[in-house]
């Protein structure tokens, strides 16, 4: 037996003789010492103490009457800045991008006597699908990430996830999850690097594999569209634009309920095994410094998850173009797809289209209406857009609504649109953060099929249900 | 207890040169120093490290933020400082991932200085990791960071009576407004040239059947390598059942090579 | 398959959803039965009947093959043929009706207990089962690990002594810790003593014991033994159990020089603007939860007092060495604190 063998042997020995305690005894221990260093080096002004000011908000903050609507409030602040402040850039950038410098690259390209199916794989596949993305992804993202980051910096988050945390727990999740939930009303991808604060693994796992139920800003636009469309035109004209915000703050509201709803599921089944470790430090309140706040954020967060995004856009422009521009027996290979899955996109209250462009827009959902519109005009014929895997977007909404009702949809396809909008898998930039974060294929996996699996049924039923009573 | 020629950092007046500082962000190819980071989450770990390097890690205001180690690099005076950023742990004796990279990178890496960040006001429980890291290591520098914040909040300490008591210098500082972050430097270098010498504080009230193991087995620790400056945290990390010291012993890491 | 009718679609999808939960529910689900079918074999037979036999001669009664048959749920024939087969390879005695341990069928029988409640505690401290799910778990696994497996487990646990509810691990060599103490029955009223083991089996007695938030490690003092209830006080909180169940917890009795602290009470009856000082945590806070509130200071002789409260009131915000930290109730319930007047 070497000497480590023996040393090894005689710590076993004594562990055994010092019984189960000595963990605890340890750090009392050690405690023990602190408190007497504390004793002999610090002195508290006992009659003054801990700052009244932080006391003071952390009473009004945390309080039963104004807890909540304090609350509410600054989330519903927070969402209306990005909202409307999004909206000028995001304009500008659009014209930019996608109205000037495309056109310009396409003459350019003409002018170089590129052959059209490199112009057209480059400038309308790859560039176009970056465009979009960036003038959708971008503003949003550029506003509402500062915002959230001074909220974090001063210490009002924390607040929130113990205002929050017994309704978390009734779901068996973490406080801290509302916060990478509406961190993920930003950003899927950046709402999964934000569960890095719950240091609790099996709370973390549920809040990563959830997090995707949070409606990203990729994903508002598309909601926001075809409520306009299709919802806003079933009431009186006066309450079009009611109608339209009431159904998709409602799918938003849904989506917090499967949210709680598969964290629930989830703690109870998959995930009852991993550890459980609640606890929640309320940290000081700190002044944030304002420009390094704004600074870090965009960097860290908007900057990154952009790159990220257009990383994975740019391939799949290049796929959008070619499937709608290479042609097997006659025709193109989107034109087989749509009709193969149109069968069971219409078991599902979609249509083989919708399918397709989910299939092909998994890198980023900013690009899901684009191509919609690109491929309804590309199987029904109708003399619209630019061409074969040319995305675009229509001046007005009722345009758009025409383009739509001309492929064959209904109300029925617009409200399983949003539904399965809400209900699917994860972009790939997500997909690929929760890969990075859990190093785990197993729940890359499950966080990827579960909520398009919760799609596929939530929409067959109400496809059954609607064809049962209103057809 | 303590020896009485311990320089503490404020005996050893700090001769800061700013000029002789460079930040060095990412780029540390050579260097001659490793420093360590460590402390308590949310103390400001990573702003003391933003602050030392010019890099800018986002540093949110949650337990918790980092969770990769992050390195970068600085210049004092000629010598080039490698930084390692620890995870931000509140102990180093139990097992979550954090704190077994904290843990081994200090006993296993051996930097040749390990600054360990301290948030002033809550003192009492971030000397919970100070006391444990005296145990592993020699060389290590306290960073009393949030000071503004301990006195918004009227505490008071006598920063010479704990590093006299702590065994190792300290430093008060506020590293969101980069206060006390040149002393830091200059401390850290002292410590890393070995002007600074440091007699770190033990851990007293051990329960007297611990005392008694813990003693037996780093005997038997030192026999077997005589050059083990921590057989003592050893012997605890035994006792704890702890893998990877298990591994170091039967594999003879712990022998000079 | 024409699917444009919808009724018939709603059907069909609830045909399927209907297979799927037969299929796979917990417990009774097919999958689970054939699953459970198919891993009876010989071997866990054996194992299962050297374990049955084993707490029957611990417990001193005598036991006979139709005991045998009424307590496990494999059939009789297969019983009995297993039976035949262990007195063959000498684990057993067959005595006319009675059966009794051979040495070698007693080491084997010790054996599996050993991996039983490794287990267990390996689910207590590395994972987040809950406890009521802990036996079953570990009556699966117990036939499945070998003698090294079961070796590295227990280095890896750092060789425990106790099992979660206080039974002793056998070591590798079969040798066992004590446990003194009594049925909490047995006791005379205005004993005081500290609960040592809380039995799991069977599992309805068990559940009821985890549901009245009984805690292993608590000192108790008995106020009331009848044999229609027991009633006793412990950290600050009145139980009051059927005998049936008070039965199923060994309670060990302390004299009055170990009392450590009869004003014990639980820091969730902790109430706003009370101080108070910690006396420790509970047994039931195992692992890594029970190590971070270590860490974060909830040690002995810690001042604590509550910050804050939540609006929804579950989750509160103590403060402890100079940081506010939120624990929700149940945690709370297993850190133990003496009020300060």
């Amino acid at each position: 037996m070497s000497a480590a063998d023996k040393i090894i042997e005689m710590s076993n020995e004594l562990r055994w003789r010092l019984g189960n305690e000595f963990h605890d005894e340890i750090t009392e221990g050690i405690y023990a010492d602190a408190h007497e260093i504390v004793a002999e080096t610090v002195t508290t002004d006992s009659r003054k103490g801990r700052n009244a000011a932080d006391i003071a908000i952390d009473k009004i903050v945390t309080s039963k009457i104004w807890g909540f609507p304090i609350m509410f409030l600054i989330l519903a602040i927070v969402l209306w800045i990005t909202i409307i402040g999004a909206n000028y850039p995001s304009s500008w950038l659009a014209s930019l991008l996608l109205d000037t410098i495309h056109p310009a690259l396409k003459d350019g390209a003409n002018y170089l006597n590129f052959p059209w199916w490199l112009s057209g794989f480059l400038i309308d596949g790859v560039y176009l699908a970056l465009a979009w993305v960036i003038s959708v992804m971008l503003p949003p993202m550029a506003i509402f990430f500062p915002l959230f980051t001074l909220l974090e910096d001063f210490g009002y988050l924390p607040r929130v996830a113990f205002n929050l945390d017994y309704l978390f727990k009734k779901a068996g999740a973490h406080g801290k999850q509302a916060l990478t939930m509406s961190m993920g009303f930003g950003c899927n991808a950046a709402g999964v690097v934000a569960t890095r604060i719950i240091d609790s693994p099996r709370e973390r796992l549920i809040a990563i594999i959830t997090n995707n139920f949070s409606l990203c800003n990729g994903r508002w636009p598309t909601q926001i569209l075809i409520a306009t469309i299709f919802i806003g035109a079933i009431v009186p004209s006066v309450f079009s634009g009611v109608a339209a915000v009431a159904a998709v703050i409602g799918i938003a509201v849904l989506g917090m309920g499967f949210m709680f709803f598969s964290s629930w599921a989830l703690s109870k089944t998959l995930l009852k095994g991993e550890v459980s470790t609640f606890n929640l430090e309320l940290p000081p309140y700190r002044p944030p410094r304002f420009w390094k706040t704004l600074y870090t954020s965009l960097i860290d967060r908007t900057l990154i998850v952009l790159w990220r995004a257009i990383v994975f856009a740019a391939p799949a422009g290049a796929v959008i173009w070619l499937i709608s521009n290479i042609d097997i027996d006659g025709y193109s290979i989107a034109y087989w797809m749509i009709h193969a899955l149109d069968g069971f996109g219409w078991l599902l209250g979609l249509n083989g289209v919708i399918l397709v462009a989910y299939i092909v827009a998994i890198p980023a959902n900013e690009i899901v209406i684009p191509t919609i519109l690109m491929l309804t005009v590309l199987v029904t014929g109708i003399h619209a857009g630019e061409g074969a895997g040319v995305m675009f977007e229509l001046g007005s909404a009722s345009e758009t609504g025409e383009l739509l009702s001309a492929g064959g949809w209904t109300l029925l396809t617009a409200i399983n649109l949003m539904l399965f909008s809400l209900l699917h898998n994860p972009c790939s930039t997500t997909i690929y953060t929760i890969y990075k974060e859990t190093k785990s294929f197993k729940w890359t996996t499950v966080a990827t099929l579960m909520p398009v699996f919760m799609g596929f049924v939530v929409t067959f039923l109400v496809a059954q249900l609607w064809r049962i009573f209103f057809q | 207890m303590e020896s009485k020629n311990l320089k503490s950092a404020c005996e050893s007046c700090p001769q800061y040169n700013p000029n002789g500082l460079k930040k060095l962000g990412v780029d540390v190819e050579k260097y001659d120093f490793v420093v360590a980071l460590a402390g308590n989450p949310n103390t400001g770990k990573s702003t003391v490290f933003n602050a030392l390097t010019g890099l800018r890690q986002h540093t949110g205001n949650w337990p918790g933020k980092t969770v990769t180690r992050a390195e970068g690099g600085f210049q004092y005076n000629d010598q080039k400082y490698k930084l390692v950023d620890l995870p931000g742990t509140y102990s180093l004796l139990s097992t979550s991932e954090d704190e077994e990279v904290a843990r081994n990178f200090i006993l296993f890496g051996k930097p040749d200085v390990t600054v360990i960040v301290v948030d002033a006001g809550r003192l009492e429980r971030n000397l919970n990791l100070v006391i444990q890291i005296l145990e592993i290591t020699n060389k290590a520098v306290v960073c009393l960071n949030l000071m503004d914040e301990a006195k918004r909040n009227h505490i008071e300490i006598n920063t010479r009576a704990l590093a006299k008591r702590l065994g190792v210098p300290v430093v008060a500082a506020s590293a969101r407004f980069n206060e006390g972050i040149p002393e830091l430097i200059n401390v850290v270098s002292e410590v890393a040239n070995g002007t600074i010498v440091c007699k770190p504080h033990r851990i007293k009230n051990v329960p007297k059947h611990i005392d008694e193991a813990v003693k037996k087995l780093s005997e038997a620790l030192k026999k077997q390598f005589p050059t083990l400056p921590n057989s003592r945290w050893i012997a605890f990390r035994l006792l704890e059942g702890d893998q990877r010291v298990l591994e170091a012993l039967r594999t003879e890491e712990f022998n000079p090579s | 398959m024409n699917l444009s009718n919808p009724i018939q679609n709603l059907l069909l999808f609830a045909a399927l959803a209907l297979f799927l939960y037969l299929f796979f529910r917990p417990v009774n689900g097919w999958y689970w039965i054939i699953k459970n079918n198919l891993n009876s074999n010989r071997k866990v037979v054996i194992e299962d009947l050297l374990k049955q036999l084993y707490t029957s001669e611990n417990a001193g009664t005598l036991i006979t093959t139709n005991d045998l048959t009424l307590r496990l749920k494999y059939k009789n024939h297969q019983i009995i043929e297993v039976l035949q087969e262990m007195a063959l390879t000498e684990l057993i005695v067959l005595a006319g009706d009675q059966i009794q341990l051979t040495p070698l069928g007693r080491e084997y029988a010790v054996k599996i207990v050993r991996v039983h409640r490794l287990w267990e505690k390996y689910l207590a401290e590395k994972t987040g089962f809950d406890k009521s799910e802990w036996h079953h778990r570990a009556e699966d696994m117990e036939h499945r690990l070998d003698h090294e497996a079961t070796n590295e487990l227990a280095v890896k646990l750092g060789n425990p002594i106790f099992d979660p509810h206080g039974d002793p691990i056998p070591s590798e060599l079969g040798n066992m810790a004590e446990i003194t103490g009594s049925s909490m029955v047995n006791l005379p009223v205005n004993t005081l003593g500290k609960i040592v083991h809380i039995e799991d089996e069977p599992d309805v007695i068990y559940k009821q014991i985890l549901a009245e938030n009984i805690h292993i490690g608590s000192q108790i003092r008995i106020v009331e033994n009848t044999n229609k209830r027991v009633v006793f006080y412990s950290e600050g909180e009145e139980f009051i159990l059927a005998p049936i169940v008070a039965a199923n917890l060994t309670v060990e009795p302390l004299d009055a020089a170990s009392i450590l602290e009869e004003d014990a009470v639980r820091l969730s009856s902790l109430q706003q603007n009370e101080m108070a000082e910690i006396l420790g945590i509970s047994k039931e806070c195992r692992g890594e939860s029970r190590r971070r509130l270590l860490d974060l200071g909830f040690v002995r002789g810690t001042p604590i007092q509550i910050d804050l409260v939540s609006p929804l009131s579950d989750t509160k915000a103590y403060l402890v060495k100079g940081s506010s930290i939120a624990l929700r109730t149940d945690q709370a319930a297993k850190v133990l604190i003496k009020k300060l007047g």
